[in-house]
């Protein structure tokens, strides 16, 4: 048995957990497995994962990162005040602004984390505070509604990439949020399984030391781990203003947390080093899935919060638990009688797999 | 004569004004195994860098097959092919094997896109250069410390390693491990690669290497064919003074007292069963055996953090229950622990802090705060004790040299005023100067009636300091000396080594 195994596992097991728990919804509120409610868990949840898909990276680079939602909301309404400052009504434009915000508040981070070496928890909390003062001080405090909303951001919310018909006519469909998901993933996948840097962020969170001794350009890799993260939240604040129809710079943050949980929960060591993408969206599964049904099940939404407490209070028992018992067993079986035939298990294990 | 394949010349670096190289010269042969040795602060570890380009020297050049290759950066010096192999051993735990051999490969091709097959293939190619075999796909965080020595030498043969530096190689390995070591470094050495090996174990330099440069306070003292060299001499011209190592003499005086401390039919389940053993007043008792062989269990069980299944402890001729190391110390049991860094120091902290932290209840004021004068003054009484060289017990533990920090350890210990002591290896990672003066401290306390357990792998620290041995093999006593005078180094270091087919026939 190994970490990775381990890992592997408690996928497994929370795929299981999820998979009882959508059960035990159909069961009381059969409204819940259609089709339809799938499509709309999708849309609600592909923003979240995007974002979560970033922290991922931060967390496997081996640090910490409590400004994304600050980052993509910064993106968002900034987006969207220059858009309607310019009159400009064109949903790349505003992904190009929401970006290139995203993308030039992570190069902050990366500056104090990289360049000045500092902690990333610490220089995270405080670019959070940092740049959501300057948004609502420079930028503004204002709820942009529905109504003054860009149109094109209101179409890019109701585009599908897949339409159905129910049975009284009217459509329904696949949101084009899933899409930009699903590219999001798989373009992460290739950086973290098939280049250098994504090798390199492995290697940094695994032993930075070494990483820097072997000649990775560690500096350079947490620069892209950064910008990617700020890169991500930008596309996520257009999704996020888009998917509720309405821009307030106060909305999303506070709920980093229980994304950066989603992603611990997935299996992500929260030391860095080890970690996959399909655990990541297992977990955000899990903790959207729980957010947005519990109500179903006829508990009130406080019980929400007390639910993902609890459920990664256990995930980490389970694996964290798991690795302590192993390395007691480890160490009094290998001290114990036979040094010359140290365990060597050898399991099969993937090739450091990202997926 | 030819020009020397490496050699280092006149080097001198100084570090905000203090001179850790001064001047030195180095050269190594096409091939050679070369040993570089001396104390801690020596300058091993600056030339070292200095080599591998991490480094820049103040003075003083780099030669490899006849390039000047100063002024370089890490990755150029690993293009000159120099590999460097540190002793934290710089590998990925949460990468596989086959990563973690391949990434200087990747990483020099300069290709941004990861090939998995051509990783595969150099991971599979330098481990049979060397002869091993490990699973590639295993994650090396998985691995005993052995396989991921290997690893790092596999990483240093994928790169045409012309010559291997390997700094405190052996420092976590067992004898066994060590001597595999050994026979890759010999097959490295006919493929022609030079091996430079620092340590500062005796017995390891003498059997490796072919020549041993010496390092004193930054400066070359000496460079030598190994055969013209013995132990003695070697560790005259490292610390600069003759040591000389007489014998512990327990004068048997108490043999017939109530014993300090014994122990009946002690069994732990997989760990070690049926231990007795007696000890005395002012006797040194040495126990040897295999890593992993139960002796440093059975030191931990003493102590109550390891409490055995049965069997009995008898303090002064009075069964005592020892669940916890309170009730150790209660019972004047006090142990000194292998991993001196982990378990006996708080680093960041000051001496004193460290020093009274096992007393801190005798310190207390009738106000029930801790008496801050008094507690000064023990610490202050017990840095002079032990002689610990520092300006002021207020510093922190981390800035004194292992061993004085060892001496902190000791005094941390002796202020419980323990009847016995057990020493887990009470001079690991200490250099030869300070090492002589903590047997002197250890034998002055045997001396003044304490009795002493001393566990070491160092044959000659146990035969020169105690007066009786026993011998630890699978869990069990399966030996006892009770002459140290009559056995030698290389005799115990046989039985010792040589216990495990001896069983098994």
């Amino acid at each position: 048995m190994n970490i990775k195994n381990l890992i592997k596992k408690q996928e497994i097991q929370l795929l299981i957990f999820v998979l009882i728990f959508s059960t035990m919804i159909t069961i009381i509120s059969p409204a819940f497995l259609t089709l339809e409610n799938l499509f709309d868990l999708l849309r609600g949840s592909s923003g979240v994962a995007i974002l979560a898909i970033g922290i991922f990276l931060v967390l496997l680079s081996g640090g910490i990162d409590v400004s994304s939602t600050t980052i993509a909301i910064a993106g968002q309404y900034i987006a969207i005040n220059v858009m309607m400052a310019m009159g400009v009504n064109n949903i790349w434009f505003a992904f190009a602004i929401s970006i290139s915000v995203g993308i030039s508040l992570g190069a902050i981070n990366a500056i104090f984390i990289s360049i000045l070496n500092l902690p990333t928890l610490i220089v995270t909390l405080g670019t959070s505070s940092l740049f959501h003062g300057a948004l609502l001080e420079f930028v503004g405090t204002r709820s942009i509604n529905s109504g003054n909303l860009p149109r094109a951001i209101k179409e890019f919310g109701k585009y599908k990439i897949l339409v159905l018909e129910r049975a009284n006519g009217s459509e329904y469909g696949l949101s084009v949020f899933f899409l930009i998901m699903v590219l999001v993933v798989i373009l992460t996948w290739l950086i973290l399984r098939y280049t250098m840097i994504g090798r390199g962020i492995y290697a940094i969170g695994g032993n930075q030391d070494a990483a820097e001794r072997v000649g990775f350009k560690v500096k350079k890799i947490k620069l892209f781990v950064y910008c990617y993260a700020g890169f991500l939240a930008g596309i996520m604040g257009v999704m996020h203003v888009a998917l509720i129809r309405s821009a307030n710079p106060q909305y999303l943050v506070g709920s980093e947390l229980s994304i950066i949980a989603a992603v611990v929960l997935g299996g992500t060591r929260i030391s860095g080093g080890v970690g996959t993408i399909s655990g990541t969206m297992i977990g955000v599964i899990l903790i959207t899935v729980l957010e947005k049904n519990l109500v179903l099940l006829g508990l009130s939404s406080y019980w929400q919060k007390f639910f993902v407490g609890l459920i990664i209070v256990m995930g980490v028992i389970i694996t964290y638990g798991d690795l302590s018992r192993k390395k007691r067993d480890e160490n009094s079986s290998a001290k114990a009688i036979e040094p010359s035939s140290q365990v060597n298990s050898a399991s099969q294990v993937n090739k450091g797999d990202v997926l | 004569m030819s020009e020397p394949f490496f050699h280092v010349e006149n080097i001198s670096k100084s570090f905000v004004g203090v001179k850790a190289l001064d001047a030195v010269d180095l050269s190594i042969a096409e091939g050679e195994i070369h040993c570089l040795i001396g104390e801690n602060g020596s300058g091993k570890s600056t030339l070292i860098k200095v080599i591998g380009g991490i480094h820049k020297p103040d003075t003083g050049s780099v030669f490899i097959d006849g390039k000047c290759i100063d002024g370089m950066s890490p990755i150029e010096a690993i293009r000159a092919g120099i590999q460097i192999i540190y002793q934290d051993l710089s590998v990925f735990p949460n990468l596989t094997v086959a990563e973690n051999i391949s990434i200087n490969q990747s990483l020099e091709s300069g290709q941004q896109v990861v090939n998995w097959r051509a990783i595969r293939e150099t991971a599979k190619k330098a481990l049979a250069d060397i002869g091993e075999e490990i699973a590639l796909d295993e994650l090396v965080g998985n691995l005993p410390m052995a396989k991921k020595q290997i690893i790092a030498i596999s990483r240093a043969v994928t790169q045409n390693a012309k010559l291997i530096i390997m700094d405190e190689a052996t420092s976590s390995l067992t004898n066994e491990e060590v001597k595999h070591l050994f026979s890759i470094i010999l097959k490295l050495q006919e493929k022609g690669v030079s091996t430079l090996f620092v340590s500062h174990k005796f017995g390891e330099v003498f059997e490796i290497s072919e020549n041993i440069t010496i390092f004193r306070d930054g400066k070359m003292v000496g460079s030598y064919p190994t055969t013209e060299l013995d132990s003695q001499r070697l560790s005259a011209i490292m610390t600069g003074r003759e040591v000389t190592f007489d014998r512990y003499i327990y004068k048997d005086k108490n043999v017939d007292e109530v014993p300090l401390l014994s122990v009946r039919n002690l069994s732990k389940r997989k760990q070690f069963s049926n231990i007795s053993f007696e000890l005395h007043r002012g006797e040194i008792l040495g126990i040897v055996g295999l890593m992993g062989s139960g002796r440093t269990e059975i030191a931990t069980s003493l102590f109550g953090l390891n409490k055995a299944d049965s069997g009995q402890i008898l303090v002064k001729g009075m069964p005592v229950e020892i669940n916890n190391p309170q009730e150790a110390i209660a019972n004047g049991i006090a142990l000194l622990p292998e991993d001196r860094a982990g378990q006996g120091l708080y680093e960041d902290q000051t001496i004193s802090d460290n020093i009274v932290v096992t007393i801190l209840k005798s310190l207390l004021a009738k106000s029930g705060l801790i008496d801050t004068a008094k507690r000064k003054n023990t610490a202050e009484d017990w840095a002079a004790r032990l002689n610990i060289k520092t300006p002021t017990v207020e510093a922190a533990v981390k800035s004194l040299s292992g061993g004085n920090q060892q001496r902190v350890v000791l005094a941390k210990w002796l202020a419980t005023e323990p009847d016995v002591f057990i020493l887990d290896g009470p001079t690991i990672g200490i250099d030869i100067g300070s090492k002589h003066t903590i047997h002197t401290i250890i034998r002055e306390l045997a001396e003044k009636g304490m009795g002493i357990i001393m566990i070491s792998d160092e044959i000659q620290e146990i035969l020169d300091n105690c007066n009786r041995i026993l011998l630890i093999h699978e869990g069990r006593i399966v030996q006892e000396i009770n002459d140290t005078a009559k056995i030698d180094a290389e005799d115990l270091f046989k039985l010792v080594s040589e216990r495990g087919s001896f069983e098994a026939a």
